[in-house]
């Protein structure tokens, strides 16, 4: 096992570096550049352009610009400046890592431990009006955007006179130390977005999770449990659910890359301090090095992601073997 | 060198022209009165007052990066040598207690008020101001610095110290604008000398001063609040600076405001959502937002909606690219009749009403019809809307419907159709232009809509790649500043590029214009050097007159100011956005 994941850990180097020059191309390609804002100013005249465009090395060649910074991060772990910031990238991303995983991490938690009850549940009462409500409802949370339910939930909080219509806290608590109260504001805003970008993947993993039980369910191995005798709880529990899992693992590790760029738009309404908008941001303002970074990241999560899943397939599932 | 500098000094002291003095001259506060007509009263100490921005800024070094953000931040921490009237725009003083012009107009030398600290507790005194104008502003690697406007026909434009208190410009040649420069604010020389020449550094090392990571403290400033928390994508939190120099009519140290939040919200519509819950106690608005927050208003909700004329901002306007890659449109946009043929056919009424919901007013040409100074009235030149004269018109050029397909030809048998480029993501522009396109057709010319990123329309309008354009300018309070727009082939005088030097501050070229964009070349060129404030007036008048009936662009309107702040605070006068020296926020105060 461990040979495997070093042989696959390896053989990501190579995927990145193509990867990376694919965002690198597909960023200089965009029309504009950096210095557009700056034409804008009556300050600005031609030779402070071409004096920025100096400064930042943008006056070189692609490739040179390329490989100064692939050669930064493989000798210095240096990904670069942001233009905008005029600060390296890895401090600006590091400042607004936190919340992003906290807000991804208890997303997909609270989505898989909402969504996998309620697809056995249905899978199981397929034609109970339970189960009737529960897929209207799914199929509904999946054809609204997440923006959407943002600015519904925003609208209905305003309606009845509540203050906690974005961000995380209240002003008052954005830069005071953690308190009980601190905690208590935090709650009162977190189920928003909770609930905003949550409802999504809850209704899709619930139709997952209900699909794959439903394939399970009249498998030859269960019958054969069910004909043993066995308990029908320790059937469900023993033999169908933790096959049906399956398809969910892998799901779950194609997730990871949404720490990212899974929610911008929701982020921006909801006014969460994630690197979404800090991508979107980016990409729009041509900080190359910003933009490249992230997307590079957001690769890396890719690819970490697929062999989590497949690690904890393996030991999930019995019948899948590394060789 | 010396000896002709202390003649010249001598010579300007002779002739004293004092400008404008507050106050007497041993008071070294400044005391912010005669705004009753604004409805400023005196106010209580105490409170926060919280306001948006519309993302995290860049850097907390303003002369480092240009961001709108970062500028907003900067005006409650620094100041400049001289600021705007509330009422009147007019220049008056502010850390500059006086100041006197030479009579040939090259010399200013200006007074600091005594006993101004920094933030920090540091005097502030004449080695600040001349390391800020020679280090910072007059540095031209740095990014947001000014370093053109200190140079004139090539020369530099000196600044000395000449004691603790005194400083001294000297221009190469007169520039009567030059005192509205003199608003840039000021920086602290014992906190940035590291990152200047001066103290070592590399040129550009200025733009690395003060990363938005920087330790609270290093942000020191002459301004009504000083730094104390920048939470990243968050908040940026100031609190009062104890040692401001204004003062209230009673004495009263200002500001009123104990503690100024700006919370970072970039979605507009998210903006609107914290003031409904007030989280946010004021925030400027559009007019497309304006009617259901007024209807809140009416209806009992805790805030006031105001509205006032605009001086500053940027008035909408179309233009036609003079150089189109396809000859034949090039030929007609150059043509002026066409251009005011076109006029009748833009329905400024409409989008006023409609757009702008009435909240706008009809434009100036280059300069906002409120602003008194030097504003010619030329509201009978903008027409009006008028399809069967616009078609009339368009017939006498010759430009009709030959082929019978409901869209007018070209002399040479094309159809008379173009793109007109316009930003998508802006809460105006996709309106206008679809109501142009609208009135276009009706005309029988046959207008495509090409929509991109609003922050793209400048480069676009400066690459030559559009026909027709739907973009905004800013009104400011002195044509001078807008030189680079209206002057032709000035920087920014994009609707007829082939005018533009090679170099910049070249000579354009002059034989490509057209009799009138001569005219309005040599207005500017004149009025630049002319101290007499009347001679002036005459140019700009005269080239607003030759803007209106020649159309270089086609203004569309002016829209109005609107803010809307919470009941709980009083003095409130509208924020103008980043105007440095105009900053009324000192005068809110918690009721």
């Amino acid at each position: 096992m461990l040979t495997y994941a070093l042989r696959r850990i390896l053989g990501m180097v190579p995927t990145l570096l193509l990867i990376s020059v694919v965002c690198f191309v597909v960023i200089r390609l965009q029309p504009g550049s950096f210095l557009d804002q700056y034409l804008e100013d009556p300050r600005v005249t031609r030779e402070t352009v071409e004096s920025i465009t100096r400064q930042l090395g943008l006056d070189q060649p692609a490739y040179v610009q390329y490989l100064t910074w692939i050669r930064g991060i493989v000798t210095e772990g240096d990904f670069g400046f942001s233009f905008v910031n005029g600060r390296p990238v890895s401090s600006l991303i590091w400042e607004r890592l936190g919340w992003t995983v906290f807000l991804a991490l208890l997303t997909l938690l609270v989505s898989w431990a909402i969504a996998i009850p309620l697809g056995i549940y249905t899978a199981l009462n397929r034609y109970g009006p339970g189960s009737t409500v529960l897929n209207f409802l799914g199929y509904i949370s999946l054809a609204t955007p997440d923006f959407l339910v943002a600015l519904l939930l925003i609208a209905l909080v305003l309606n009845f006179g509540g203050t906690n219509v974005g961000g995380l806290f209240s002003p008052q608590f954005i830069d005071a130390p953690w308190s009980g109260a601190k905690v208590l504001d935090l709650l009162n805003h977190l189920w928003i977005p909770m609930i905003a970008i949550g409802l999504e993947g809850v209704a899709g993993l619930m139709r997952q999770m209900r699909a794959s039980m439903l394939d399970v369910i009249n498998q030859d191995y269960v019958r054969t449990a069910r004909a043993k005798g066995l308990a029908p709880r320790r059937v469900l529990w023993r033999h169908a659910v933790r096959n049906a899992v399956n398809p969910l693992i892998s799901l779950a590790g194609l997730s990871l890359p949404s720490l990212i760029s899974g929610t911008i738009i929701a982020s921006i309404v909801l006014n969460l301090p994630t690197i979404g908008p800090f991508l979107y941001d980016s990409l729009l303002n041509k900080d190359q090095y910003v933009a490249m970074t992230l997307l590079l990241f957001s690769a890396l999560m890719l690819l970490v992601g697929n062999l989590l899943a497949d690690l904890a397939l393996a030991w999930a599932d019995p019948r899948i073997r590394f060789e | 060198m010396l000896k002709r500098v202390s003649t010249l000094r001598t010579t300007g002291l002779l002739g004293l022209v004092t400008l404008a003095l507050l106050g007497t001259a041993a008071a070294a506060p400044k005391k912010v009165t005669g705004y009753a007509s604004l409805g400023v009263t005196e106010g209580k100490p105490g409170g926060t007052y919280t306001l948006a921005l519309g993302d995290s800024p860049q850097s907390l070094f303003y002369y480092g990066v240009i961001d709108n953000n970062l500028g907003l931040v900067s005006q409650q921490l620094f100041d400049g040598l001289v600021e705007f009237n509330y009422a009147t725009y007019k220049v008056e003083p502010a850390l500059a207690e006086s100041w006197t012009v030479s009579p040939d107009g090259r010399t200013y030398t200006f007074k600091l008020r005594q006993g101004v600290k920094w933030s920090d507790g540091q005097a502030f005194d004449a080695d600040d101001v001349v390391f800020t104008y020679s280090q910072i502003i007059m540095n031209p690697e740095a990014r947001a610095g000014d370093a053109a406007s200190f140079k004139l026909d090539g020369k530099q434009v000196e600044v000395r110290k000449v004691n603790a208190t005194t400083v001294q410009f000297v221009l190469p040649r007169p520039s009567p604008a030059f005192l509205l420069q003199m608003r840039s604010f000021i920086m602290p020389k014992h906190k940035l000398l590291k990152f200047s020449q001066e103290g070592g550094a590399k040129p550009a090392d200025i733009n690395g001063a003060w990363p938005s990571n920087v330790k609270e403290s290093e942000v020191v400033g002459t301004g009504p609040f000083r730094l104390s928390n920048y939470t990243a994508g968050q908040k940026v939190s100031l609190v009062k600076n104890p040692n401001y120099w204004k003062v209230d009519a009673r004495g009263t140290k200002l500001p009123y405001l104990a503690g100024l939040d700006f919370l970072i919200i970039r979605d507009p519509q998210a903006q609107v959502a914290q003031f409904l819950a007030g989280n946010i106690d004021q925030l400027n608005i559009t007019g497309a937002q304006f009617p259901d927050l007024k209807q809140r208003e009416v209806a009992g909700a805790p805030f006031k909606v105001f509205r006032s004329t605009a001086l500053f901002g940027s008035p909408p306007f179309v233009a036609y690219n003079f150089d189109a890659k396809d000859p034949a449109l090039a030929k007609v946009f150059s043509d002026v009749r066409f251009r005011r043929a076109m006029q009748g056919a833009l329905n400024r009424e409409r989008i006023i009403d409609t757009v702008y919901n009435g909240l706008a007013g009809l434009p100036g040409h280059g300069v906002a019809p409120v602003n008194r100074d030097w504003y010619a009235n030329t509201r009978s030149q903008l027409g009006s809307f008028n399809l069967a004269a616009a078609g009339q018109a368009l017939d006498a050029l010759g430009i009709r419907d030959t082929n019978r397909d409901g869209v007018r030809n070209l002399p040479g048998g094309k159809n008379l159709e173009f793109d007109l480029t316009y930003g998508t993501d802006s809460s105006v522009y996709p309106a206008i232009a679809t109501i142009i396109q609208n009135d276009f057709k009706a005309l029988g010319v046959k207008v495509n809509l090409r929509g991109i990123l609003s922050s793209k329309l400048l480069s676009t309008g400066q690459s030559g790649d559009w026909e027709m354009i739907l973009h905004a300018f800013g009104d400011q309070p002195d044509p001078e500043l807008r030189k680079p727009i209206w002057q032709p082939g000035g920087a920014l005088y994009y609707w007829h590029r082939s005018l533009q030097p090679a170099q910049d501050g070249a000579r354009p070229n002059v034989a490509r214009m057209a009799p009138w964009e001569r005219q309005i070349y040599e207005i500017f060129e004149d009025a630049a050097v002319t101290t007499s404030r009347s001679q002036r007036k005459a140019l700009y008048t005269r080239w607003q007159l030759l803007f209106a009936q020649n159309l270089p662009v086609t203004p569309i309107a002016k829209p109005e100011n609107i803010g809307a702040v919470n009941n709980r605070y009083g003095n409130y006068i509208y924020n103008l956005g980043v105007i440095p020296g105009y900053n009324p926020v000192p005068l809110i105060y918690q009721k």
